[in-house]
């Protein structure tokens, strides 16, 4: 009983922690999502008021779908090029660890730097387009084009994180066992066939890792589409993070915010879920 | 017993009697507010100069009373209505601050700030606060007869043209003032140099970076058409005739004239004159910009004068005007009745020396009418007339509660007709309809 008791204490600050910083207010958020309250006056409860009008607002569902594309095109992109930069760099050729250092750097620059930088980089007359134009591209606004701007973004957020989970890749696949390559290629199996067959399976478990939190890193995703684009040209670009800042802080709409981030929260339980059931599924079989 | 509010009273009534204490002399408050020992804060936002300034005032004032101290804090310019939010909300908003005026409404709906006593602010009567100061601010400042802001700055929108640009093409900075939109785009057009698709020049630069910017720069094109913001009814009118007719106005620089490529600036929100300083535009709209702000980026411009500040254009000759808006020191009312009376004193402190704020913080205007424009270091100004004009004739913003919304809602709209050819009474139609879904959601409650 005393061993028991000593546990409880042991665990209780991080207990503690949590339940006064992360559950409590999410907690509270969730009450705050029934009611009308502009943080200068008294909540005041409305019920679903907040989510019903959700739906008729043009603005949140813009916002929506561009949160969807976001997330569904930001993870498949981070989830390749991070494999493809680890299965690069894990190949036995001189310098290969020297450009993993070199590719992680990206990981470590502060965002807002990032983000202007790439402003620079995107504008009309920057390098991007002046590196693309002996190719024959003409002028493409990157930033204030309404097609454009959200794969721009994508593009951006792509370049940052995907490093990130290539370190994850690379230890997955340095785990493998040489041997089974070897067996592989006794067999005959070369290239996309020993990939598949070996390489894949073994990795699935941070492959599951890795789509899952970039998933939820692109649901939360905020400063980037906020410093890039501010949310333009004419909200093409506004996520739902975005919308839940504005909403609160710019329109003191904190009820209404906070029904919109319990929608986003609804969002990234669900993908979550849907994720480890297939993961799982695939593991099973 | 005579208390310190009744004895202020007495002496600023007492001077008004005097004839010393009319509008145009109002020398800093004597004495001392209080003698037990007292901690204030004040909030205010970043600028290179009025923030500085400031913040030396309030220290002189604590110098003179040591047993007041002020905690000063500043934010960024569009952060600091969002910090006093928060501030309110967490029972942490400072006992006073400085707030932009188009936020007044969002304060006073909430009765959040206390209304000022304006002879403990050296004033006689009402009528004397409201007629030493432009009608554009008391528009925001008096609230059902009591002043609630307490002004600092207040100031105009001239246009800020190249006139070494001018010669080269050979118009004259005088002679070619342009005086019409139609005036502005033809002349705009002429300034403008291009190589292939590639702006080498454009005539003339509307601001795209910010959604306050957008909205002052369109609400006097709308007002001159004959629009207006609201109905009586407080439903949104921009997409009526009028607001169609102003944003057509205001896309035709880039979309009739060709001198404008919206999707290229350098424009930041703290230098959003970039592109004119950097002299990629002509003709850039934006408030007072001083040799103070041209030199650190255009060593040459500043070296050689060759800028000019003129009035807006109008739709005719005889509209001519921009938006005003500008700043006022509020008192919380939250505030105990003695830091309230002490931020009375400091700010009246704060605003006894107009030659030294001018000095600091030219060619800024101040909203006061009185005790500064005929000073040697005002009229020596370079283009003080056409910044005094463009405060004088100004006129102001919406002053509504859902200010945010409806910048946000406009600016929307403008870059969708501007960077994606969007059909201009429908996204008028979209941002109308998104204004008045937020005023119906405030009248909600």
């Amino acid at each position: 009983m005393r061993l028991r008791l000593w546990g409880v204490a042991f665990v209780l600050p991080a207990l503690l922690f949590f339940a006064f910083f992360k559950y409590g207010p999410m907690g509270w958020a969730f009450w705050l999502s029934f009611t009308s309250y502009d943080m200068l006056s008294p909540p005041r409860f409305v019920g679903i008021d907040n989510f019903a009008s959700l739906a008729a607002d043009p603005v949140f569902v813009q916002s929506l779908q561009n949160t969807l594309g976001y997330i569904v095109a930001s993870t498949l992109l981070i989830t390749l090029a991070a494999l493809l930069l680890a299965l690069a760099v894990s190949t036995p050729v001189p310098g290969a660890r020297a450009c993993m250092s070199a590719i992680f750097l990206t990981n470590v620059m502060p965002i807002i730097a990032v983000c202007l930088v790439w402003r620079f980089l995107l504008h009309p007359h920057g390098l991007v387009n002046q590196l693309l134009a002996p190719f024959g591209a003409g002028r493409i606004d990157w930033l204030t084009s309404d097609t454009t701007a959200m794969p721009a973004i994508v593009m951006v957020t792509v370049w940052r994180f995907a490093p990130y989970f290539m370190v994850v890749f690379v230890a997955a696949l340095a785990a493998i066992p040489a041997e089974y390559y070897e067996a592989a290629a006794i067999d005959g199996a070369r290239g996309l066939r020993r990939f598949r067959s070996i390489t894949l399976p073994l990795i699935l478990p941070q492959l599951f890792f890795v789509v899952v939190v970039a998933a939820l890193l692109s649901a939360r995703l905020f400063l980037m589409p906020y410093i890039v684009t501010g949310g333009g040209p004419g909200g093409a670009t506004r996520v739902l993070s975005m919308l839940i800042y504005e909403t609160g802080f710019s329109y003191l709409k904190m009820g209404r915010a906070a029904a919109i981030s319990v929608v986003l929260f609804a969002i990234v339980l669900a993908l979550t879920l849907a994720q480890m059931k297939l993961f799982m599924r695939d593991e099973e079989a | 017993m005579t208390t310190r509010r009744d004895f202020l009273r007495r002496t600023s009534a007492g001077a008004a009697a005097l004839g010393v204490l009319g509008a145009p002399a109002l020398g800093a408050a004597q004495g001392a507010p209080t003698r037990v020992p007292m901690k204030l804060t004040y909030w205010t936002w970043e600028n290179p100069q009025q923030r500085p300034w400031q913040k030396k005032r309030i220290d002189q004032y604590t110098q003179l009373h040591p047993n007041i101290s002020v905690e000063f804090q500043y934010f960024a310019f569009s952060d600091l209505g969002k910090k006093v939010s928060v501030g309110y909300a967490t029972g942490t908003a400072p006992d006073g601050f400085t707030t932009g005026d188009w936020l007044m409404p969002t304060w006073l709906t909430r009765k959040l700030i206390a209304p000022l006593d304006v002879q403990q602010l050296g004033y006689g009567s009402l009528d004397a606060f409201r007629n030493d100061h432009a009608p554009a601010f008391v528009a925001g400042a008096v609230h059902e007869g009591k002043a609630y802001g307490y002004p600092l700055w207040f100031y105009g929108v001239p246009l800020h043209v190249n006139t070494k640009q001018f010669r080269e093409v050979g118009l004259d900075p005088v002679k070619d003032e342009p005086k019409t939109w139609e005036q502005l785009g033809e002349v705009a057009k002429r300034l403008t140099i291009k190589d292939g698709s590639k702006f080498t020049r454009q005539g003339f630069k509307w601001a795209m970076h910010a959604s306050q910017w957008t909205a002052f720069q369109f609400n006097p094109i709308l007002l001159q058409c004959g629009g207006q913001w609201f109905d009586k009814h407080g439903k949104c009118t921009i997409n009526n005739e009028a607001g169609v007719r102003a944003m057509t106005i205001r896309a035709s620089i880039a979309r009739k004239y060709g001198a404008e490529d919206p999707a290229d600036s350098l424009a930041t929100a703290p230098v959003p004159w970039m592109d004119w300083l950097k002299e990629r535009c002509a003709m850039f709209s934006s408030p007072p910009i001083g040799p103070l702000a041209v030199k650190p980026i255009n060593p040459q411009m500043e070296a050689e004068g060759y800028y000019k500040a003129y009035v807006m254009p109008g739709v005719t000759e005889d509209k001519r005007y921009s938006t005003c808006y500008g700043f006022n020191c509020v008192v919380n009312a939250n505030a105990s009745k003695e830091k309230q009376e002490v931020l009375h004193h400091m700010y009246r402190f704060m605003m006894s020396d107009l030659r030294d704020c001018w000095i600091a913080t030219a060619p800024l205007t101040l909203a006061r009418k009185s005790g500064w424009t005929e000073l040697p270091e005002v009229k020596s100004t370079p283009n003080i007339e056409a910044f005094l004009r463009a405060k004088d004739t100004g006129v102001f913003l919406p002053r509504t509660p859902v200010w945010s919304e409806l910048a946000d809602a406009l600016h929307r709209a403008v870059q969708k007709v501007m960077l994606s050819s969007g059909d201009i009474k429908q996204v008028l139609n979209e941002a109308a309809a998104e204004v008045d879904r937020a005023t119906a959601e405030l009248k909600k409650g």
